[in-house]
């Protein structure tokens, strides 16, 4: 009884909506333009019929999240991205660069400083020397800095990328063209992307996760993950570090699973009713999204507790169950993929090496975060491995840019703490397992880490070889929007074939 | 600027030459079968007609030969044929205009004539074919049976001494570039069946320079994109391999050399395994890590797929481009041995199964069994135990296997010696003691067994907190 009359008020409530819309412009346009239109359409349509070189939007609206099938056979199946927020100084971490030791505490030479803009550096900045020990590891010898003893063990599972560079030199946009192929805001991000053409392997799940740690969000805020002008489906399902994964998952209070269905049941009704009457695929999509809501509400707190793991799988990756920390998030990472989620993207906050603080120290703050990120990170690696994951699961590290070789002087002064700037230049980044070949590097910097000297890697290479890894071919993945197909990496984008197994 | 469009509006008219020719080729041998096989009852009535095709065949082969002497200025065509061709085309179009003037007059040797003109259109025709589409486009298909196109290379055993530019780079060029590139075609002006042209270049200059081996037309163009208008070969041609362009590629910066051998030249990693391939006539072993047959197979049945789905199991294609399947039992809630069953139907296309955390017990490894096709196997977190994995004995086309966390044994594991495929065997957290791995890999020898167990230590840096920079 209660529930029929929710259910009329309901309709009555969609009713008013529709008279609503259905105002004088839409007979004109409906009449008039649309008869044109269609003519004008059907005409121009054999004109100009569409081009085979990309594909056809692949969105279906009744299921938009089914698994669909990769262009070509792919070798992984998922991907975890980790993505450490704020800029981490490759000098530190991956880059060994022992002739800018020998240029520590010299004035920057003018002609680094040529036509060049820096976020917080003025004047003439004296020069860094890297504050880390650096040593060789693994059969492939590469070199990695002391601050991650851990990851050192693993390193021939890695593929280095050791000249990156990007146009960005700001957070916000170089997290964008990282995510969406854009710096600004707009563009589907890549986990969308992957949704899009994947669909997702378990009905029951998001097919795209975002778990966010270090105490901020990016700077880029939830455009990292959004959807842009795909269906909005598509955007990552941000989950909580602590309390509910995602709020709101508990039935409220007096409510019990049957009307909660009962309740989605109605919604979709008039939904279904509302489609009939305006054929818009975002109805659909609205009413799958209900469903997946309820179907989340049994699957997500199952998948997003760590506390049934056992004791060793927590001593392995160094978690803190109850705590919103980069650990539970990197374990949280390998069981949803385990569970068919094919994109989890995580941010870290808190790598901005500018030497304005402790935190910010490229020798004591940068240290600190190493520590934390470096055994989970490990841990990832290993047990994917011993599940029988790895080869399909594709890891990625990375940040938005890298960091001068110059100490930073913000306002021209000497800092408290030692510090360098922003730097779009030269950074490294790595990838592992899903088909990566490892131990192997690519790309190399100058001497000093300041410019690229070979294996020149734009975050579209990067993106280019994530689809390809996945089985896409980054070029034809696109989505017709305003009137022209749209992929990922835009007009750019070389696969990395160098560092494919 | 005048002249050259001048120069463009020649060649655009040249270029109407393999449009223009088709006309009378048809309009004269239509004329000529007319005036040749029809009875002389027939033929008084339509004797005007084959009159006025004459004339425009005539007029047809006349444009003809005008466009086709301007297309001939493009210089892309090899000289003697050409020459041949276009004597032919005008002996075609001479003739035809006798025949016309002798038709009209109801001379008694048109006839003759008739038969002539024939002959020289089909002699006509074929050298013209020859220039477009190359001398032996005939003959290839005729002894196509007994030569297969693609990387049928001969082995070459002594690698070492092999000499670059003859044994492995001309005959990448011979099968991709001559054709347009080679004694009847010279597109561009550009020759590379001889080291004399190929140091020449094209009509833009050279094309080849080691010091700047990413810059230089010939390698820069094999890289282009394939929607690059500039991309050799072109789009619609069939494409050079990865190893052949990176042999290529690796010739040039080596310096181009025509004489140096192998063993002279240094060899960079990724070219290594391209030799040992050649030297074995094999093609480049490639990783296969993907686990899908080489052979195809039809697809299968909707109406079982959609029954498959409505049990909650994910089912899909393994890629776009074949029709194997992916079948997963992540989000299934209710599972039964039935549930297993219904799978087998699409025996022949289901490749990958996962059935990691499902109540699945050893009897149903039975149904498994039967799904003869299956590369990938997870039976990971199962209670799965080594009478089971008896049934897989015969599953011969497995690559994976996931045991983690089962009961097999090393007694379970030995039951299924006699599959030679298996390259991947994840055994983490299952009845395999740490004493019987040294056995287990003598077992399957050409296999990666995983046993798991990977430990990351707690060291002093992952608990404590740096808080200044000397420390």
């Amino acid at each position: 009884m209660k529930k029929d009359i929710h259910n009329q008020k309901l309709v009555k409530e969609a009713n008013r909506t529709m008279l609503q819309q259905s105002t004088r412009r839409h007979f004109l346009k409906e009449g008039a333009m649309g008869f044109g239109a269609l003519a004008l359409g059907s005409m121009l349509g054999g004109c100009f019929g569409n081009s085979s070189s990309s594909s056809a939007n692949l969105f279906d609206a009744t299921n938009p999240l089914a698994p669909r099938p990769p262009m070509f056979p792919g070798k992984a199946k998922s991907v975890i991205y980790l993505h450490m927020a704020g800029a981490p100084s490759q000098l530190e971490i991956f880059s060994y660069k022992p002739e800018l030791s020998k240029l520590d505490g010299q004035d920057c030479p003018p002609s680094l400083l040529a036509g060049k803009k820096f976020a917080f550096i003025q004047g003439v900045p004296k020069m860094l020397g890297p504050q880390a020990n650096f040593r060789r590891h693994g059969e492939s010898g590469i070199w990695l800095s002391d601050n991650l003893p851990h990851l050192s063990t693993v390193i021939d599972d890695i593929a280095m990328l050791n000249a990156v560079t990007t146009d960005q030199f700001n957070h916000a946009p170089g997290q964008l063209l990282m995510h969406t192929g854009s710096a600004r805001l707009g563009r589907p991000s890549i986990g969308s992307w992957v949704t899009y053409g994947m669909g997702s392997e378990n009905k029951n799940l998001p097919g795209f996760v975002v778990l966010t740690s270090g105490g901020n969000d990016p700077d880029a805020g939830k455009s990292a993950w959004g959807s842009g002008f795909l269906p909005s489906v598509y955007q990552g399902v941000q989950c909580r570090g602590e309390g509910d994964p995602v709020l709101f998952i508990k039935d409220p209070k007096g409510m019990d699973r049957d009307i909660r269905k009962a309740s989605i049941d109605a919604i979709n009704k008039v939904n279904q009713e509302q489609y009939q009457e305006y054929n818009d695929p975002e109805i659909l999509s609205r009413i799958s999204q209900y469903e997946m809501a309820y179907k989340m509400q049994i699957s997500v707190p199952g998948v997003m507790d760590i506390n049934d793991e056992p004791a060793y799988i927590h001593e392995m990756y160094g978690t803190k169950p109850g705590e919103a920390c980069f650990a539970n998030n990197v374990l949280l990472a390998r069981k949803l993929v385990e569970k068919g989620v094919r994109f989890v993207q995580l941010f870290d906050w808190g790598w901005d090496n500018h030497g304005d603080s402790a935190f910010n120290a490229v020798d004591i703050g940068l240290v600190n975060k190493c520590r934390k990120v470096d055994k989970p990170i490990t841990a990832l690696i290993l047990d994917l491995k011993q599940r029988g994951l790895l080869d399909e699961t594709l890891i990625v590290w990375g940040s938005e840019f890298g960091r001068t070789p110059m100490q930073e002087n913000r306002e021209g002064k000497k800092m408290a703490f030692k510090g360098r700037d922003h730097h779009a230049g030269a950074f490294s980044m790595w990838m592992a397992g899903g088909g990566i070949k490892g131990g192997t590097s690519y790309g190399e910097s100058d001497e000093i880490g300041y410019n690229i000297v070979s294996g020149k890697t734009e975050a579209f290479d990067i993106q280019a070889t994530i689809l390809n890894q996945l089985g896409f071919d980054h070029e034809k993945l696109t989505y017709e929007s305003q009137g022209r197909p749209f992929r990922l990496t835009d007009v750019s984008g070389k696969v990395i074939t160098d560092i494919i197994a | 600027m005048a002249t050259l469009l001048m120069i463009d509006f020649v060649q655009l008219i040249g270029r109407l030459h393999p449009l223009l020719v088709h006309l009378p080729i048809g309009i004269l041998l239509f004329a000529a079968l007319l005036r040749l096989f029809l009875k002389q009852a027939k033929l008084d009535s339509i004797n005007n007609a084959i009159t006025i095709a004459l004339f425009w065949g005539t007029i047809g082969a006349i444009g003809s030969v005008i466009t086709g002497y301007l297309l001939s200025q493009s210089g892309e065509y090899d000289e003697s044929l050409i020459s041949s061709h276009q004597w032919f085309g005008i002996s075609v179009a001479f003739f035809s205009a006798v025949g016309y003037y002798l038709q009209k007059n109801h001379h008694a040797h048109t006839k003759i004539f008739m038969v002539l003109l024939v002959v020289l259109i089909f002699i006509t025709g074929h050298l013209g074919g020859s220039l477009t589409h190359g001398s032996d486009y005939l003959t290839e298909v005729a002894l196509s049976a007994t030569k297969e196109k693609v990387d049928t290379r001969k082995a070459i055993p002594n690698i070492e001494e092999a000499i670059l530019y003859t044994d492995i780079i001309k005959p990448i060029l011979q099968a991709n570039c001559y054709d347009c590139h080679g004694p009847n075609k010279q597109k561009a002006k550009l020759r590379l069946d001889l080291p004399d042209y190929i140091l020449k270049g094209s009509k833009d200059g050279t094309i080849i320079d080691p010091k700047h081996v990413e810059e230089c037309a010939f390698i820069k163009r094999l890289f282009l994109p394939l929607d690059n208008k500039d991309h050799m070969p072109p789009k619609e041609k069939p494409q050079l391999s990865k190893q052949d362009l990176d042999l290529l590629k690796w010739w040039v910066s080596s310096g181009a050399d025509f004489s140096q051998k192998i063993k002279e030249i240094n060899q960079p990693v990724n070219i290594k395994p391209v030799l040992l391939a050649l030297k074995t006539g094999t093609k480049v072993e490639k990783v296969e890590t993907t686990f899908i047959p080489s052979t195809s197979v039809s697809a299968a049945d909707p109406a079982v797929l959609k029954e498959i789905q409505s049990n909650g199991i994910a089912v899909f294609p393994v890629s776009q481009s074949t029709n194997y399947l992916s079948v997963n039992f992540l989000a299934v809630d209710t599972f039964s041995s039935k549930s297993l069953s219904i799978l087998t139907p699409i025996s022949k296309q289901l490749i990958w199964l996962k059935l990691s955390n499902t109540p699945i017990a050893d009897q149903d490894i039975k149904i498994i069994a039967e799904l003869s096709s299956l590369t990938r196997l997870s039976l990971d977190r199962t209670s799965i135990s080594d009478a089971g994995l008896a049934f897989l004995k015969n599953s011969s086309s497995l690559e994976y296997l996931n045991l983690v966390g089962t009961k097999v044994t090393i007694n379970g594991l030995k039951q299924l010696t006699g599959l030679k495929n298996l390259k991947q065997i994840y055994l983490f957290q299952s009845g395999i003691s740490a004493d019987q791995w040294k056995e287990l890999k003598n077992i399957f020898p050409n296999a990666y067994l995983d046993s798991g167990g990977y430990k990351v230590p707690t060291i002093k840096g992952d608990t404590t907190e740096k808080k200044t920079a000397i420390e």
